[in-house]
């Protein structure tokens, strides 16, 4: 037993120093550095986007494209009609391909039905105009964007296309689907919920009772859900709890959360990729039950 | 501005990158001393990577860059603990390292490992990975005299004697 207190350490520190990482430990490890790095990319591209968003609205640049290569032609007869007088069109109105760029944007329109003048199909109208409007700057916009890119080296896909989920005799949800590739995939989805009785669109506020804490409510029961999930399944991730970087924990939706009201009548929740998990986790989803939102309702 | 800010960031990246190419092994070796499982200690160090470039953007002073990923690794390392205290694993599960050497002597490696995580943690941040006591400090989240007073109880349980020269470097 070394009496010299130095070389107490130099053992330990020969004992200390022994291991090291396998070469297929370090290519892993390479690799989660390569992801994480993707990830960012496709964050700082979708805040990057927002800010346009905006701009364009204050500049007013409006894009006409004009819908010339429209497929409504085929059977307007045959496209469901919702609750009455809502009919949901698209058309291709943008394709593009070459050696490294592909685009397939194909963008809804919501139509109102020439009814009598009652109230609900009046709305129903200034509603539509206000949705088709935000989805057509929302499209513009991507596909201004794949133009830029373009210049670039890098290949690129854009594909947009919409679906109506959930229908039900009191709503139904347009749902606006844009995915990015580039390298790595970005997917971000955009609701817009009608009610079909008022033939206005819903916000998640118009739901509940006038003061109503509801963002704290579904919040808190999204939490729940993340961690049940995390704690049953090693491979999700949310960000929550994370004390090293609290400014990325998840802390309550906004009054601009997306949502639909699913054919049980639940509210679901959306959240685009990286808003509150990592980026490989995609586009995610909460049912909220009931149960949980049922006394502050209207 | 715009630009500007990309750049800034790209260099942080660029930075936090370099430091933990240069320096995975000391993470490794750092986490095997607690988790005593090559297998979990590389996924300590591979998910340590992972949010340390993730979150590159949030690192202040790129002259810390280095104490800024050792608190990550740290952080990574007592948070795999946390699970396997909570997922109650046996001892038996993981068996001692063995003694390779005729020269290591078990009952010193056995003091270091049961000492509490932190003076553990202290002692090989200052005598394996040469470290001062003020980065010591950032890294665990703890103040200077906290540190030091770690210091001290580690090197008594060593039967060390107190080396002046040795603490003069904090």
């Amino acid at each position: 037993m070394p009496e010299n207190g130095e070389s107490i350490l130099e053992l330990l520190r020969k004992h200390y120093e022994k291991p090291s990482m396998s070469e297929e430990a370090v290519s892993e490890m390479k690799r989660r550095i390569e992801k994480a790095k993707k990830e960012k990319r496709a964050m700082a591209k979708r805040r990057r986007m927002r800010g346009w968003t905006i701009a364009a609205a204050l500049t007013l640049a409006v894009l006409i494209l004009p819908n010339t290569s429209s497929s409504v032609a085929q059977a307007m007869a045959n496209i469901p009609v919702l609750g009455g007088f809502f009919k949901v069109i698209t058309f291709r109105n943008y394709q593009y391909k070459d050696e490294r760029n592909v685009a397939d944007v194909v963008v809804p329109e919501i139509r109102v039905e020439e009814k009598s003048d009652d109230s609900v199909s009046e709305k129903g109208k200034k509603t539509a105009d206000e949705i088709n409007a935000e989805i057509r700057e929302i499209t513009d916009r991507w596909v201004e964007e794949f133009k830029a890119n373009m210049e670039g080296e890098g290949y690129q896909n854009l594909m947009i296309d919409s679906q109506v989920i959930a229908v039900t005799d009191d709503y139904f949800t347009l749902k606006l689907i844009c995915f990015w590739a580039g390298g790595s995939g970005y997917e971000e989805d955009h609701f817009y919920t009608i009610d079909l009785k008022t033939g206005e669109r819903i916000k998640l506020a118009d739901l509940f009772k006038d003061g109503s804490d509801y963002k704290r409510v579904i919040s808190d029961n999204i939490k729940e859900q993340m961690r049940k999930q995390m704690a049953e399944n090693e491979g999700v991730s949310y960000w929550l709890d994370n004390e090293e970087y609290p400014e990325w924990n998840f802390n309550e939706i906004t009054d601009d959360t997306s949502f639909y009201i699913n054919e049980n009548g639940e509210i679901v929740i959306c959240f685009n990729e990286g808003e509150v998990a990592p980026a490989y986790m995609g586009t995610v989803e909460f049912t909220i039950p009931k149960e949980v939102v049922a006394d502050i309702m209207k | 501005m715009f630009r500007s800010e990309r750049t800034q960031d790209r260099e942080k990246e660029e930075i936090v990158e370099q430091t933990v190419l240069r320096k995975y092994n000391s993470y490794y070796r750092m986490a095997m001393s607690f988790v005593h499982n090559g297998a979990d200690a590389e996924d300590i160090v591979q998910e340590g990577a992972y949010k340390a470039i993730r979150n590159s953007g949030s690192l202040k002073c790129i002259e810390y860059a280095e104490s800024w990923v050792y608190r990550i690794m740290m952080n990574e390392i007592y948070r795999r603990l946390k699970k396997r205290e909570l997922k109650s694993i046996d001892d038996e599960d993981f068996p001692e390292p063995p003694v390779e050497d005729r020269y290591e002597d078990v009952d010193l490696i056995k003091a270091l490992d049961s000492m509490p995580e932190n003076d553990k943690a202290v002692i090989q941040l200052r005598y394996f990975e040469d470290l001062t006591l003020d980065e010591i400090a950032y890294i665990l989240g703890e103040n200077l005299s906290t540190v030091k007073s770690r210091l001290y109880r580690g090197l008594k349980k060593l039967r060390c004697e107190m080396d002046d020269a040795g603490l003069k470097g904090g």
